[in-house]
């Protein structure tokens, strides 16, 4: 489904990321795991194209994502923000309607079809019952399912999550995750950056390992996760435990080098 | 799919039978509010018809209105007095007004903030700028074309060329809406000194520069109402079609790019647009501050943030917030005329404070 081959970019002067290559097949859900400035949301950037690549090609089902129009590239591939913008008082149902915005062809209101897709999106989110309220006056679990509706209703073949859980408690973690999970086994091919290594094992088919730009492991995550490559690419101890079937990363070293 | 907290009223939502309250409350009320804004409107314009030397009553204004549309033309005194002196007038009033509080929710929207308007960024002063500079240096020119067709003009440059020289500073300390609202400070502080410099040097053109710094529609005709009024209309028309980008704008500059638009092209080329429209509305009757900073978010607290319900009803309350200042500015005094600028400066500064202290900190300043 997503294609990226040869991929470089940079901002200036060294390319920051290095001949990036992988496939996600259709309803694949992989994470893109690796330390700050790794490149993981970089990476997305260029495929959303919001950034402009310095080589390589990326497809999505077929098409060459750098040849379409931004309005085409919507229609195929969404892009779900670590939070939304509160400056302004658009209630729920506006905010997951803007999704439906590559389609749109009337100048004023939303087609009847459009509206039926939304109504649909926030019922199937657990938020059909404060459609009318202000974006800001929802909690922020609440908040990560209205990104989230916002992105299906987009109906993309691509879904580029970046950080949706970073400030969310366990449950709220955990929810976004199976509902990532569901939606990618309706055929949604998924790439999500996160921070939470053990919530990535646990629910993502594969894992990208990213260090400086370049691509270290990509696989199962029981074969990428292992103690040597987050000793080598975290720079920090950790143990590794398998529970039912899932492998999880315990923190044992220090970072501890001053001498406060 | 399945809700993950699986609660009872989720359950319920899941079975298809919550209903949707959607922002059906919000259309019902922006349609009250334009259907009151618009009644209100018709009666402020007939009782503004009615001020001035010359006296009438509403009634009196109201039967010369319908015999000025009835015959296509004045012909009684009290008609020829209201379509030649006033009518003009209050239509500029309706038009500016409308015009500036679209300005500034457009420019909030753009800038993702609602502490920004085309006064503090600096754009009104650079279109009046413009024009004090041609009013007062170019009479050679005067003498050569039609002033009333070159005003707008020069208005016009003067707003963008403020507005570049805006958005150059904000942009190159951070792009953020502070830096817009410093920079527009610098800028206005900047165009106020060559204003003074100017005035110094022709100090028999003070009275007319007053009026630039002050704001009225006094010395208004049909000469100046029928050079801004369609610019200003097609200008908010073209502003309405824009509704749904403007919706996508304020989700940041990297998810309307997401959503398929180009947004930083778009962001540059409607900053231009507004800057136009601001001056058009500038152009004939000084710098009037504030109606694009507080009407928008007036009318937010009313219909919401969708410009769709915001536009329209933001230049019907602009309209009449504008009319109603008009009239007390006409009436206050029996003696002379308050400048409408000033008046609506200090409404407005307080209830700037006032916004500042209760949202600015919600806000990335």
């Amino acid at each position: 489904m997503l294609s990226v081959s040869e991929m470089r970019f940079g901002y200036s002067g060294e390319d920051t990321l290095k001949s990036i290559g992988f496939a996600v097949g259709p309803g694949e859900f992989v994470a893109l795991m690796g330390p700050n400035g790794s490149g993981k949301t970089t990476m997305m950037r260029c495929i959303n194209r919001v950034l402009k690549v310095r080589g390589g090609s990326i497809e999505i089902g077929g098409d060459d994502v750098l040849s379409l129009s931004l309005e085409d590239l919507a229609k195929v591939c969404a892009t779900v923000p670590a939070d939304a913008s509160l400056d302004f008082v658009l209630t729920v149902r506006d905010f997951v309607s803007l999704g439906r915005s590559p389609y749109v062809t009337n100048i004023w209101w939303d087609s009847r079809e459009d509206e039926e897709m939304v109504d649909r999106a926030l019922r199937d989110f657990g938020i059909a019952g404060y459609a009318g309220r202000r974006l800001s006056e929802v909690s922020s679990g609440e908040r990560a399912r209205v990104l989230l509706a916002k992105g299906v209703v987009q109906t993309p073949k691509v879904m580029l999550v970046d950080e949706p859980s970073a400030h969310l408690d366990i449950k709220y973690k955990i929810q976004v995750m199976e509902i990532l999970k569901k939606l990618s086994r309706k055929g949604l091919s998924i790439v999500i950056a996160s921070h939470d290594i053990n919530l990535l094992t646990r629910f993502c088919d594969r894992v990208m390992l990213l260090s400086r730009g370049r691509i270290v492991g990509y696989g199962p995550p029981a074969e990428v996760v292992t103690e040597e490559s987050i000793r080598e690419v975290f720079d920090i101890e950790v143990k590794t435990v398998m529970s039912d079937g899932v492998v999880y990363v315990l923190p044992t070293g220090s970072t501890m080098d001053l001498d406060l | 799919m399945t809700n993950a907290e699986g609660g009872p009223a989720d359950a319920e939502m899941l079975a298809g039978n919550t209903v949707i309250r959607g922002t059906a409350h919000l259309k019902r009320r922006m349609a009250a509010a334009i259907a009151l804004g618009m009644a209100s409107m018709l009666l402020l314009y007939v009782f503004s018809l009615t001020m001035g030397a010359y006296s009438l009553s509403f009634a009196g204004a109201w039967d010369a209105m319908v015999e000025i549309i009835k015959n296509g033309g004045p012909q009684s005194t009290d008609a020829k007095v209201l379509f030649f002196s006033r009518m003009p007038r209050s239509l500029c009033v309706i038009m500016v007004g409308a015009g500036l509080a679209a300005a500034g929710a457009v420019m909030q929207a753009l800038i993702r903030n609602p502490l920004v308007d085309p006064y503090i960024t600096g754009i009104s002063s650079g279109a009046s700028f413009g024009v004090l500079l041609f009013t007062i240096g170019g009479a050679s020119l005067g003498a050569l074309v039609n002033a009333n067709y070159v005003i707008p003009v020069v208005a016009v440059i003067g707003a963008i060329a403020a507005f570049m020289l805006t958005m150059t500073v904000a942009e190159i300390s951070g792009g953020r809406a502070m830096s817009y609202v410093l920079g527009g400070a610098v800028i206005t502080m900047g165009l106020s000194a060559g204003t003074t410099l100017i005035t110094s040097f022709n100090i028999d053109e003070l009275h007319s520069v007053s009026i630039w710094l002050f704001g009225s529609f006094a010395d208004l005709r049909w000469e100046q109402a029928g050079i801004i009024f369609f610019p200003i209309l097609l200008v908010l028309l073209f502003l309405l079609c824009n509704a749904r980008s403007l919706n996508k704008m304020l989700l940041g500059e990297e998810q309307a790019h997401s959503l398929g638009m180009n947004a930083r092209t778009y962001k540059r080329n409607m900053m231009i647009v507004v800057a136009a429209l601001t001056a058009l509305c500038v152009a004939f009757c000084g710098v009037i501050g504030f109606v694009g900073l507080i009407v928008p978010h007036l009318t937010r607290m009313i219909v919401g943030g969708d410009h769709r319900m915001l536009l329209p009803t933001a230049m019907i309350v602009g309209a009449n917030i504008l009319l109603a200042a008009d009239i007390f500015c006409k009436s206050a005094l029996s003696y002379v005329e308050l400048p409408i600028g000033a008046i609506i400066s200090v409404v407005g500064v307080p209830l700037f404070i006032y916004i500042m202290a209760k949202e600015g900190r919600k806000y990335a300043m």
